[in-house]
């Protein structure tokens, strides 16, 4: 059988399929959107599955022409005459196209991972559940394809179902809404796109998804199989129960895997010396990069008495998550560049610094985020500038209210900036404090 | 005229221009039902262009081509006008849609996929044979009308499919694409298969 299996590996579309996925699927994983998958392994998984957009059609594709063969080699009465049932014959046919399109979508993962296997550290289990119902759904496809390719052998069949399979996957959302996890049942791709640090896919997600897949892919091999219309309409059977086992465990609940955060990947981990610099488990490769750099804030923070000693990540995560408030605690949000490196680590002194003026959550009366700036840049010494947030006006206020700090003599300039943080931090933020003029 | 009839029938053309009329009508129809933009998508009008010179790609070799390139005959303008046909064939089915409730266009940028991807298919024909020609434009097409890029100029040139139709790398792209697999089809004609694998049927 692993002799049977290895010729058909090596005389069927496999080993092109399988060719044709890794490299697409590499391509796309870098280069279609920008390389959004450094932060993390989970962060590579879900952008895996959503380039399942043009995977899966091209897998049908492939399944459908493999069909084909005993059709394009008028070798069907030939092989029908052989004193062995269909079913022997096309073991090693579905097992060939089924190890092609795992081993093109594990390749395609293993370039992604080569990328970020030296910054990425968090690896919760998962990651393999994601990759699972990708493979899973790139099986179903390629088997479904075998199908379709046998009962329709024409030349346009391959081209034509791996279009109309594209259309499907663009199709489900819009003819689901407003239920969008029935999407998330049927559509692997769904609700996969630019996931987050703290993203995470939950396990009954994948287990309904997994549970629609196994049963499309065995009603897949059975029509494949399927020497008469009896077996062929006993393919429904598995399609109906795992479509209703699959609705069952979904959670009814729509934009389920967008709001899904991953309370691990966000907990902290922090540096074993003093003073404690910390960032998300998610982040914790990066935490060597950050250290330095926060502490520089610190150093400059020590200027304000009773400032800050700790620099944390902020880990405030979409929706309504927020990270505990503290007021020895500086907040900086950590980014990881495409590189899979922090992105700016240059901006961190600035932003810890700027982030020792945050008020308390839920503030009324916050400092403004000209004053912010303009007191941090005067700890640090270096005119404000603009990111890619901030709008010009405020931009010019900053550098104003810099400017005139600036001119104070010494100690004056400092007791304001130490009275924008007090006041900050009781929430009493009034207006010209910094000026000196307030009401 | 003999001759033209049996080249016809040999290359199964009634059935792919069957094949064609029926892609074009069906595509339209699903636009018409499902849309109320009198324009069609740029999407859409790229994976019809595909699905039509798809259909058509069946043409490119014969049940033995190895046979047929023993003939003597003057094979390099045969081929080039067959390609040209079959362009022809996609434009016209797709010009046509531009009077209807349902327009596939804007009509250069039509013109310049359907060129490109004939182009594609034939340059595919030529080197892997007319049966797996349809895999690099379909893959290539998928991918650049998913996920097109305008930004740098090499986002335009790989996925020149979607671009719009004032984008002179796109443009070229597909000029080339054309001009390639023109001259490459002209002169190889389709890649040799033993018979038994070359048929289409």
């Amino acid at each position: 059988m692993t002799r049977i299996l290895g010729i058909e590996l090596r005389r069927s579309a496999a080993l092109g399929s399988a060719l044709a996925l890794a490299v697409a699927g590499t391509l796309l994983l870098f280069f279609a959107e920008g390389i959004g998958f450094s932060t993390g392994w989970m962060q590579l998984a879900m952008t895996q599955r959503l380039y399942l957009a043009v995977l899966w059609p091209l897998a049908l594709a492939a399944g459908a022409w493999q069909a084909r063969r005993e059709h394009r080699s008028n070798v069907e009465e030939l092989f029908g005459s052989t004193p062995r049932p269909r079913a022997h014959r096309i073991v090693p046919t579905v097992g060939a196209m089924g190890v092609a399109v795992v081993g093109g979508y594990l390749a395609m993962g293993i370039a992604g991972a080569l990328w970020i296997v030296s910054t990425a550290r968090y690896f919760p289990a998962a990651v393999l559940a994601v990759t699972a119902v990708g493979v899973l759904a790139l099986v179903a496809a390629v088997w479904v394809g075998l199908a379709v390719g046998r009962l329709l052998p024409s030349l346009v069949t391959a081209p034509a179902l791996g279009i109309a399979g594209l259309a499907l996957l663009l199709l489900i959302p819009a003819a689901t809404r407003p239920r969008g996890w029935l999407a998330l049942v049927f559509s692997p791709i769904y609700e996969m796109n630019m996931p987050d640090a703290y993203a995470t896919v939950p396990g009954r997600v994948s287990a309904a998804q997994a549970v629609w897949l196994a049963a499309l892919a065995v009603a897949a091999v059975l029509l494949f199989a399927s020497g008469g219309r009896r077996i062929r309409v006993a393919a429904l059977l598995p399609l109906v129960l795992g479509a209703a086992l699959a609705v069952t465990v979904m959670p009814h609940q729509n934009r389920f895997v967008t709001d899904a955060i991953d309370p691990v990947a966000r907990a902290l981990v922090c540096t074993d010396d003093q003073p404690r610099v910390c960032v998300s488990r998610v982040h914790s490769g990066l935490l060597a990069e950050v250290t330095p750099k926060a502490r520089e804030a610190l150093t400059v923070l020590t200027k304000l008495p009773g400032g800050p000693t700790e620099v944390h990540e902020d880990t405030t995560a979409y929706p309504d998550v927020y990270p505990a408030w503290r007021e020895d605690v500086a907040l900086v949000s950590v980014e990881a560049g495409p590189d899979g490196h922090v992105l700016e680590p240059s901006a961190i002194p600035a932003e810890v610094v700027f982030g020792a003026f945050a008020s308390p959550p839920g503030c009324e009366k916050p400092a403004g985020w000209p004053e912010r700036v303009a007191a941090a840049s005067w700890l640090t010494g270096r005119e404000p500038v603009a990111d890619e947030m901030s709008d010009p006006a405020m931009l010019d206020s900053a550098v104003q209210l810099w400017q005139s700090l600036r001119q104070l003599p010494e100690a004056e300039a400092q007791k304001r900036v130490v009275a924008l943080r007090r006041a900050a931090l009781s929430c009493s933020v009034d207006e010209g404090l910094l000026t000196g003029n307030a009401r | 005229m003999r001759w033209l009839t049996l080249y016809l029938r040999s290359r199964r053309a009634p059935m792919a221009l069957a094949a064609a009329g029926s892609i074009a009508v069906l595509m339209w129809s699903l636009w018409s039902v499902f849309s109320n933009a009198r324009d069609v998508g740029f999407q859409m009008v790229a994976l019809t262009v595909l699905l039509l010179v798809v259909a058509l790609t069946a043409t490119l070799g014969g049940p033995d081509d190895a046979l047929e390139g023993t003939a003597a005959l003057r094979w390099p303008r045969r081929r080039v006008a067959h390609l040209l046909v079959a362009l022809l064939v996609v434009v016209v089915l797709m010009l046509v849609t531009l009077a209807t409730g349902a327009r596939f266009g804007p009509g250069w940028m039509m013109v310049r996929d359907a060129a490109g991807l004939l182009g594609l298919t034939a340059l595919a024909a030529a080197t892997t044979g007319t049966a797996r020609a349809w895999f690099l434009p379909l893959a290539w097409t998928l991918a650049a009308a998913l996920y097109p890029r305008s930004e740098p100029v090499l986002g335009q040139v790989l996925t020149w499919q979607a671009q719009p139709p004032e984008s002179t790398a796109a443009n070229v792209t597909a000029g080339l694409l054309a001009l390639g697999g023109l001259v490459t089809y002209a002169v190889a004609g389709p890649a040799r298969r033993p018979p038994a694998e070359a048929g289409q049927h």
